[in-house]
């Protein structure tokens, strides 16, 4: 996207821009094929005047090669027609499907911010594929206006009156259809809403199995899905009736139309103003008009979609970063000397903190919530509201987000796990000539891949939903641990992971980071037992320093934080 | 280890859509005439209403196809010369058609949607019933996935088809057929000059369907593998960042689209070609239906009106023969739905459990699932009181398991849960410990070996005996009471806030913006990991089983958020019998009673002084666990605030004194 903070029209001027070409092709082809459409009654009425009446052979053979030319000619732009728009269509959908992860995933985050993962992958599939559609509207609307258009010079050429009728008529008889409709179709739209929530709770039932099974809450689950399958039959239903009732009255509509065709029509050829054949040719091209007419109506709900789907899109795209990129770059070599100096951010006041390179610190803090504060500034997902944190002496403000993770690495409790094997998210960020055997067997995965079916490669899949938590929990770890970064900040690593494994774990994480700056934020004593030195964390500030042994021993807020 | 490093590039890693693991099992699915007989028998007690439906659709169809022959009629009287008022009767008679046209197609288009809605409530119904009562055990085999497919696309496939394909389909094959019929009315003639049209089309539906039905499951496949890296690659957007794989994860949403878009096109090029071919054949009828016209004109068989409708007849016929043909394919992945749905709605309902396998030696009284397994909404009889179910004592004899065949993970366990007693199960990760679980829970049957759950007096009606938690959760999407009384459906407000108080989860419940009746789960107000758990606990406690199991159901939380919700767990089992697999020692050692489990062996069992002191496994595990604790206070001292008949559940953790010891 070129505009730095894209609008909704831009967004759907460089879809349609960047597809011009095909868009263009596809409309001159579809027009062709339109006309083409269009000249099929005309052809008949010309068969049955000027070879069925008359008995004349020769002209007989003559207009069916005529109808056998504009047959293929019709057939083949349809084909590539079609084919040019549809092209544009999916072409335009992956640009901005492409483009929308980019933006998510920027160093500098902020697109993700008060959405939902769920909400975000629709906007990528159904809105992207909105905005893309709007090229194929564009295409068959642009058609169907040439075959409107062809559909007028024909008949006005036949008879001015007629044509009129039929080229008033149809738009008329669409309007009428629309507005007979339009109430029903809120309404059915509001029911149709409630009928899809008979699936969407029957999805959650079913996700929800075992829990369900777990406190016997199928009978009841069963009753409560009964009672939501039934108001969503009845609102279906109501629903349905009033398509029904739509169907019938465009039916209506349309056989009125040829009725007034038929009888201007009719009285016209009585009178010799047309021929016969043109009262055959009038009567289809009133039924062909309906096509292009709804063709347009279609073009244009898709276009208010597509508008709608682009400002959804443009609204990702331009999303504020949560961090930008200052103008200082890292020394060549990172020591990994980490200081806070008086940060406040959500619930941190005034944090003092200075890190040693090299140092294995924990960091105790009372409220969970004031250790995930600690994290985002440490990940410089956000920066400070007072203070500042640095890294070998350079704010981190003043860095690149993208750059300061190549130096810095902040593993969050909850790091989710990719698709691949359990080999590939291990080694995912690792360096390309890194062994990851050392991280592997000091974050316990070593014991997991002996369990699992195919061992390293066996396939973690749903973000790793494959395996069992401590699983899973040891699998990031490894993964932290053999990215190898000079400064590592782990979150509450191991409390899916039982008590010997912790230990083992503890023990590993200290000789696998030998020499590095390590940061462990938790409460877990096995974990804090190994590091140099712990930092507790109450209210919000740095209250006490010392190691876990001493800590334990003097300080009674340390005492319940980590050894309840 | 290091040899695939130079392949670890970014991008590289991609491998193929998920594959399924080994040694699954489907779900079954019905057979063509199994199907076939399912929906008859669905159909069966509305067929006054199925008949009717056909009856005035066909009666619609019908008239509409009077217009070509009023038309025709117009044609010839101006043909003949008649005065021009000649032709208004026909022309009204063209409207008064539209009209009745009109209200039989929306009369028949009314009915037939009743019906196959009526039909569709009842099958997904049916569905979810059976769904819901499968053994967790064959859900498992068969991937958690396939059930969720089948409750999601195939019902949805079902009811899109049932609800456009279906009305469309009828009316365009109606339409065909009475068309044909027309033309035959005519002159016979103009019958077998539209049918050859017929091979064409025939061949030409026979070519898509056979290549559109695997290249649509192509496309589902890769539309879903594209979702599925949008999702990871999104909701994981913090770790690609931390990690530095934008450009991977940019290539592998990249690929997928690319993958999905490709076979998008290809779907593209079938439709068209297609299309195509059925120009083919619409050239053809209509070369042959005004050849026909012109000789029997010529021969003065019939009229040039008759030879007009003719005409226009088979004009007409192009739209139903092209959407008819198009839905075919719609069809054919609606069947394909439908023996999936079918397929697990005849299950043996839940009241009919399936015969115990041959290997099955758990006694019917023993399994607290084939002893009482129907288990309607329980109607709890005293509600005022949360526990008021007496506890159970469960015996576990001689208990083997193996999921695979050659590779047991339980070994002859034998183990008693006294009535009230609550056990803490501790172990290595892979011990047995979760196998036991279930186990007990009745979620698998043993290889070999009974549980027997004795209840001391009588369970109030016919409730739940076993209750497992575990640390998979989830929140059911509407109102938050809604999903509490899940585990007791006529549980009162005051019940459920009791639950929740008793779970620590009143404080937060009743902040929430609706109170209990905000909206949670999907698409909900979001709850932490914590909150979720505690509301696993809360209905737990709703309920009331006299036998509850645990299986690291505190364990997703954080290490602070673990001890609050291990507080709020003791709670909820309290005056029930309890076995709790726990990872945090701490748990353990505040329970009645410890199992330690290795190698799918009992190697230990006592209270937490009495292991400590016997040194043994764990005796090493606290060891491990507790690391420079022994120098200080040890959690001994919890047990002393932990009476299970103490009203108040102060937790203090600073308490140092000893009081039981």
């Amino acid at each position: 996207m070129s505009p730095t903070r894209p609008s909704g029209r831009d967004v759907l001027r460089e879809s349609v821009g960047g597809q011009r070409r095909d868009i263009a092709l596809g409309s001159l082809l579809g027009s062709g094929h339109q006309m083409g459409e269009a000249l099929v009654p005309v052809l008949i009425g010309v068969v049955i005047d000027r070879a069925v009446t008359g008995s004349d052979t020769g002209a007989l053979f003559r207009w069916l090669g005529v109808l056998a030319v504009l047959y293929v000619a019709l057939a083949l732009s349809f084909r590539f027609g079609a084919w040019a728009g549809d092209r544009s269509a999916v072409r335009s959908e992956h640009t901005l499907r492409v483009a929308l992860v980019r933006r998510v995933l920027h160093p500098g985050g902020g697109a993700e911010e008060g959405r939902l993962p769920g909400a975000l992958a629709n906007i990528a599939t159904e809105d992207a594929k909105r905005v893309g559609g709007v090229n194929t509207a564009l295409m068959y609307g642009i058609s169907a206006l040439v075959g409107i258009l062809t559909c007028a010079v024909v008949l006005l050429r036949m008879s001015v009156p007629l044509g009129l009728v039929v080229l008033l008529g149809t738009p008329v008889l669409l309007w009428l259809g629309h507005l007979l409709s339009k109430p029903l179709e809120t309404r059915s739209g509001a029911e149709q809403e409630r009928a899809a929530h008979a699936s969407a709770v029957a999805a959650d039932l079913v996700a929800g199995l075992r829990v369900l099974k777990g406190i016997g809450g199928e009978p009841a689950a069963v009753a409560r899905y009964r009672t939501t399958s039934r108001d969503s039959l009845r609102a279906t239903l109501r629903a349905a009736r009033a398509q029904a009732f739509q169907s019938g009255m465009v039916l209506s509509l349309t056989g009125c139309l040829i009725a007034v065709v038929a009888l201007v029509g009719g009285r016209l050829a009585a009178g010799g103003g047309i021929t016969l054949g043109q009262l055959v040719s009038a009567v289809g091209l009133a039924l062909f008009l309906l096509g292009p007419l709804e063709t347009l109506a279609w073009a244009n709900a898709e276009f208010a979609q597509g508008r709608a789907s682009a400002g959804r899109v443009a609204e990702v795209l331009a999303s504020a970063h949560g961090v930008t990129a200052g103008g200082r770059g890292l020394p060549p070599r990172v020591r990994g000397a980490v200081r806070l100096a008086g940060v406040g951010h959500g619930g941190l006041r005034g944090v003092d903190l200075d890190i040693a390179p090299g140092e294995l610190l924990g960091v105790v803090a009372t409220d969970p919530a004031h250790a995930t504060d600690l994290l985002r500034c440490l990940a410089r997902r956000a920066d400070p509201d007072t203070g500042t944190v640095e890294l070998d002496g350079v704010p981190l403000r003043d860095l690149d987000p993208a750059e300061l993770r190549t130096a810095v690495l902040v593993a969050e409790h909850d790091a989710d796990l990719f698709e691949g094997t359990v080999r590939d998210n291990v080694t995912a960020a690792a360096p390309a000539s890194g062994d990851p055997g050392p991280a592997m067997a000091a974050a316990g995965v070593t014991q997991v891949v002996r369990t699992l079916p195919r061992g390293e490669d066996t396939a973690v899949s749903e973000r790793g939903r494959s395996l069992s938590g401590g699983q899973r929990q040891r699998v990031a770890l490894a993964r932290a641990l053999a990215a190898d970064r000079p400064v590592l900040v782990v979150h509450d690593p191991t409390t899916a992971v039982d008590a010997v494994t912790e230990a083992g774990i503890a023990a590993g994480l200290r000789e696998v980071r030998e020499g590095r700056t390590t940061v462990l934020v938790t409460t877990s004593p096995a974990l804090l037992s190994v590091t140099d030195r712990v930092v507790l964390l109450d209210g919000g500030r740095v209250v006490d320093t010392a190691s876990h042994a001493e800590l334990i021993s003097r300080h009674e807020t340390y005492r319940a934080a980590v050894l309840a | 280890m290091s040899d695939t490093s130079p392949d670890r590039a970014p991008g590289a890693s991609a491998g193929p859509p998920a594959q399924v693991p080994d040694g699954r099992e489907l779900l079954p699915t019905a057979t063509r005439a199994r199907t076939r007989a399912a929906v008859r028998e669905l159909v069966r007690p509305h067929r006054r209403l199925a008949a009717g439906g056909f009856a005035v659709m066909v009666a619609a169809t019908a008239v509409g196809l009077l217009v070509q022959p009023l038309l025709g009629r117009i044609v010839d009287l101006v043909a003949d010369r008649h005065p021009p008022g000649s032709i208004t009767l026909p022309v009204v008679l063209l409207v008064l058609v539209a009209l009745v046209q009109g209200a039989a197609t929306t009369a028949g288009l009314s009915l037939v949607a009743r019906l196959g809605e009526t039909v569709l409530a009842q099958l997904r119904e049916r569905f979810v019933e059976r769904a819901l009562g499968l053994p967790l055990e064959q859900v498992e085999k068969a991937g958690a996935g396939d059930l969720t497919a089948r409750v999601t696309r195939d019902v949805s496939v079902v009811g899109e088809a049932v609800r456009s394909a279906l009305p469309e389909l009828a009316r365009s094959l109606l339409a065909i057929a009475l068309t044909l019929v027309a033309m035959a009315a005519l002159d016979w003639r103009f019958f077998l000059a539209a049918l050859i049209a017929v091979p064409v089309q025939a061949s030409t539906a026979r070519w898509y369907v056979r290549n559109a039905v695997p290249l649509y499951a192509e496309q589902r496949i890769a539309t879903g593998a594209q979702q599925q890296q949008l999702l990871d690659t999104v909701s994981g957007a913090g770790t690609v960042r931390a990690f530095r794989l934008e450009e991977e994860h940019t290539t592998r949403v990249e690929r997928r689209s690319s993958a999905a878009a490709g076979l998008t096109l290809r779907g593209v090029r079938l439709v068209l070609d297609f299309y195509n071919r059925l120009h083919v054949a619409e050239y053809a009828g209509l070369a042959a239906v005004l050849v026909t016209g012109f000789l029997l004109v010529r021969g003065g068989s019939v009229s040039i009106g008759t030879a007009t409708a003719a005409a226009l007849y088979f004009h007409s016929l192009f739209t139903p023969v092209n959407s008819a043909l198009v839905l075919l394919d719609d069809a054919q992945s609606a069947t394909a739905a439908l023996a999936r749905l079918v397929g697990v709605a005849d299950q043996p309902s839940p009241d009919r459990p399936p015969s115990p396998s041959g290997q099955d030696e758990r006694s019917g009284a023993g399994d607290p699932r084939a002893g009482d397994p129907h288990r309607p909404p329980a109607p709890h009889a005293t509600t005022a009181a949360v526990n008021a179910t007496p506890a159970a004592t469960v015996t576990v004899t001689g208990l083997r398991h193996a999921y695979e065949p050659g590779r047991p993970v339980l070994h002859d366990v034998d183990l008693t849960l006294r009535a009230g007693e609550r056990v803490a199960l501790v172990g290595v990760s892979g011990a047995g410990k979760t196998t036991l679980a279930r186990l007990i829970a009745g979620v698998h049957r043993p290889t070999a070996g009974s549980v027997r759950v004795t209840t001391g007096g009588a369970v109030p009606g016919d409730g739940l005996t076993v209750a497992l938690v575990t640390q998979e959760t989830h929140v059911f999407a509407g109102p938050l009471a809604d999903d509490l009384r899940l585990a007791r459906p006529g549980a009162t407000d005051g019940d459920l806030r009791t639950a929740l108080a008793a779970v620590d989860a009143l404080a937060w419940a009743t902040a929430l913006p609706d109170g209990l009746d905000t909206v949670v789960g999907d698409g909900g107000h979001r709850l932490t990991s914590a909150q979720v758990q505690q509301l696993a606990l809360a209905r737990l406690v709703l309920a009331d089983p006299p036998v509850a199991v645990l299986d690291e159901a505190t364990a997703e939380a954080g290490s602070t958020g673990a001890r609050l919700l291990e507080q709020a767990a003791d709670r909820a089992v309290e005056g029930r019998t309890a076995l709790i697999v726990a990872h945090r020692l701490t748990q353990a050692a505040t329970a009645d009673r410890i199992v330690v489990m290795d190698g799918g062996r009992i190697v230990e069992s006592g209270t937490h002084d009495e292991l400590c002191a016997a040194a043994g496994s764990y005796a090493s595990l606290w060891e491990a666990w507790s690391g420079t604790r022994t120098a200080h206070p040890t959690p001994t001292h919890h047990r002393g605030t932990h009476h299970r008949n103490s009203s108040t559940h102060h937790h203090s953790p600073d308490t140092t004194t000893v009081k039981d010891h």
